[in-house]
C-alpha cells in the first residue's frame, strides 16, 4: 500500500468513514510495518488538533449574528453588577477644577442653597420600581402604597422606562431604590449609605407572592 | 470613545455604553465559538453561553492591555464553555437512562471532549493569535479548493459523500485530498516547537 492509499485509509478511520472491509485492511497494514503507526498518530495529531483549534481561530473572523436587542438588559445588569451603580463610577471621572471653577465665578451663593436644601430634603425617599400589571394582581399578594409606607412606588407600564429608571443613578434626594428582576429571579437594591457610598445589594428573589412582598418590606425596613 | 485606550478606560471604569459597544463588536466572535463543530449546541444554546461568556469578560477587564485581547479570551471562553454544556448534555442524558441508541452511546464518550477541553483551557490570547498566525498561513498555502474542502471536513463535518457532491470528485479522491491538505498543514504547525509540543501532550 503506498503513502497516499495509507493516509487516505487512516483519513476514514479517523474520519468514521470506515466500512468493515477499511478497518480489516487497516489493521493489517498497521501490524505489518511500524512505521505506520507514527504516520497514522502524525494525522491523528493534526486531525485533532484542526478539530479543536480552527473552529476557534475562524471564529475570530465572525461578522455575524447581531448581539439580541432582548439580551442587552441581562448584560447592562451583570455590569452593573460587577462594577456598582452608575452614578459612583460616574463620579470618578468628574473633574474637580470644572466645579472649582463653578464656584469661583459667582455660583457661591446657589451652592450654599442647593446644599441647604439638599441638607433638609437629602437621602430621603426610597422608591420601589414594579410593573404597573404587578400592583394589579387580584390575590393579597400585591403590594400596595400601605404595605411600604416608607417608600414611594413608581409603576411602568413598559420596558424601555423601567430599564430607563433602573440604570439612572440615584438622584441627591433619593436613599436608596429597589426593583424585581423576574428575569433572573433577583431583587436589586441601590443604596446610599451613610457615608455617601452607593452600595449594590441583589438578593435571590423569594418563590412566592407573598413571599416576595414580604421580601419587598423587610428590605425598605432595613434600609 | 477617541481612542482605543480611552474605549478601555471606559470599560475599566464600568461605562455602561462602552460595555454596550463592547459586547456589541464582541458578541459574533462569541457565538462562533459557542458553535464549535465538537460541542454541536443548537443556535438557541449557543446564544446562551455567548452571553455567559461575555459576562464573564467583566472581571478580566483590569488584566487586559488592549481590548483586542478580549476577542481571543471570550473565544475560549465560550468554546470551553460549549464543550462543557455538551457534556452536561450527555451526562444528563445517561442519567436519565437514555443509552439506548448507538449514536448516544459514541457520543457519551468522554474521551472525545477532554483534549479539547484541555486544549482550550491551555491555550492563552497569545497561543490562540499564534495558531491563527499558523493556520491562516497554512490554509493560504494550499490550493483554495483544498482549503474549501477542509474547512467544509473540519468545520462543518461534511461526510465523505457530500464533499464529494458539493465538489464534483470522485468520492475515492477526498480522502486523498484531505489527507494531503492535512499533511502540508502539520508542516507549518511543527515550525513552531515550543506551541506543537505543548498541544500534542494533550491530544496523546
Amino acid at each position: 500500500m503506498d503513502i497516499d492509499a495509507f493516509t487516505d485509509l487512516a483519513l476514514r478511520i479517523i474520519a468514521g468513514e470506515a466500512d468493515v472491509d477499511d478497518r480489516r485492511a487497516f489493521e493489517a497494514e498497521m501490524a505489518a510495518d511500524p512505521a505506520r503507526r507514527e504516520e497514522f498518530a502524525g494525522l491523528q495529531m493534526t486531525h485533532r488538533l484542526l478539530g479543536v483549534a480552527l473552529p476557534m481561530t475562524e471564529a475570530a473572523r465572525a461578522t455575524g449574528p447581531e448581539l439580541p436587542a432582548y439580551r442587552i438588559n441581562e448584560l447592562r445588569t451583570a455590569v452593573r453588577q460587577h462594577f456598582g451603580p452608575a452614578a459612583s463610577r460616574a463620579g470618578k471621572s468628574r473633574s474637580p477644577f470644572l466645579v472649582l471653577r463653578w464656584i469661583f465665578a459667582g455660583g457661591a451663593a446657589a451652592v450654599i442653597g442647593a446644599i441647604m436644601v439638599m441638607i433638609l430634603f437629602s437621602d430621603s425617599t426610597v422608591e420601589i420600581g414594579l410593573y404597573r400589571t404587578d400592583l394589579m394582581r387580584g390575590n393579597n399578594a400585591a403590594l400596595t402604597p400601605e404595605s411600604v409606607p416608607a417608600a414611594k412606588i413608581v409603576a411602568f407600564d413598559a420596558d424601555a422606562p423601567f430599564d430607563q429608571w433602573q440604570t439612572r443613578p440615584l438622584a441627591w434626594y433619593q436613599r436608596a431604590k429597589i426593583w424585581v428582576d423576574n428575569e433572573h429571579d433577583l431583587l436589586h437594591i441601590i443604596r446610599r449609605e451613610q457615608n455617601g457610598q452607593i452600595t449594590v445589594l441583589t438578593q435571590p428573589l423569594a418563590e412566592s407572592d407573598e413571599a416576595q412582598r414580604q421580601q419587598i418590606e423587610q428590605a425598605v425596613n432595613g434600609l | 470613545m477617541n481612542t482605543d485606550r480611552e474605549f478601555l478606560e471606559a470599560l475599566r471604569r464600568g461605562d455602561d455604553a462602552a460595555w454596550e459597544e463592547a459586547f456589541r463588536l464582541l458578541y459574533p466572535a462569541a457565538f462562533a465559538a459557542a458553535r464549535h463543530p465538537l460541542a454541536a449546541l443548537t443556535p438557541a444554546e449557543a446564544e446562551d453561553i455567548a452571553i455567559e461568556a461575555l459576562t464573564l469578560l467583566l472581571p478580566k477587564i483590569r488584566e487586559i492591555a488592549d481590548f483586542d485581547e478580549l476577542r481571543p479570551l471570550v473565544i475560549t471562553i465560550a468554546s470551553r464553555k460549549a464543550i462543557s454544556e455538551k457534556r452536561r448534555q450527555l451526562a444528563e442524558k445517561r442519567g436519565g437512562g437514555d443509552v439506548s441508541s448507538l449514536e448516544a452511546m459514541r457520543e457519551n464518550e468522554s474521551l472525545r471532549f477532554e483534549p479539547a477541553e484541555q486544549i482550550m483551557s491551555r491555550l492563552n490570547a497569545g497561543d490562540l493569535r499564534e495558531l491563527r498566525h499558523l493556520l491562516d498561513k497554512a490554509l493560504a498555502g494550499l490550493e483554495p479548493r483544498n482549503a474549501s474542502l477542509l474547512r467544509d471536513f473540519l468545520l462543518n463535518q461534511l461526510p465523505y459523500k457530500e464533499l464529494a457532491q458539493k465538489y464534483q470528485m470522485p468520492a475515492g479522491s477526498i480522502g486523498v485530498n484531505l489527507s494531503r491538505s492535512l499533511g502540508k498543514i502539520r508542516i507549518h504547525l511543527t515550525a513552531n516547537q515550543k506551541l506543537w509540543k505543548e498541544l500534542n501532550a494533550f491530544l496523546r
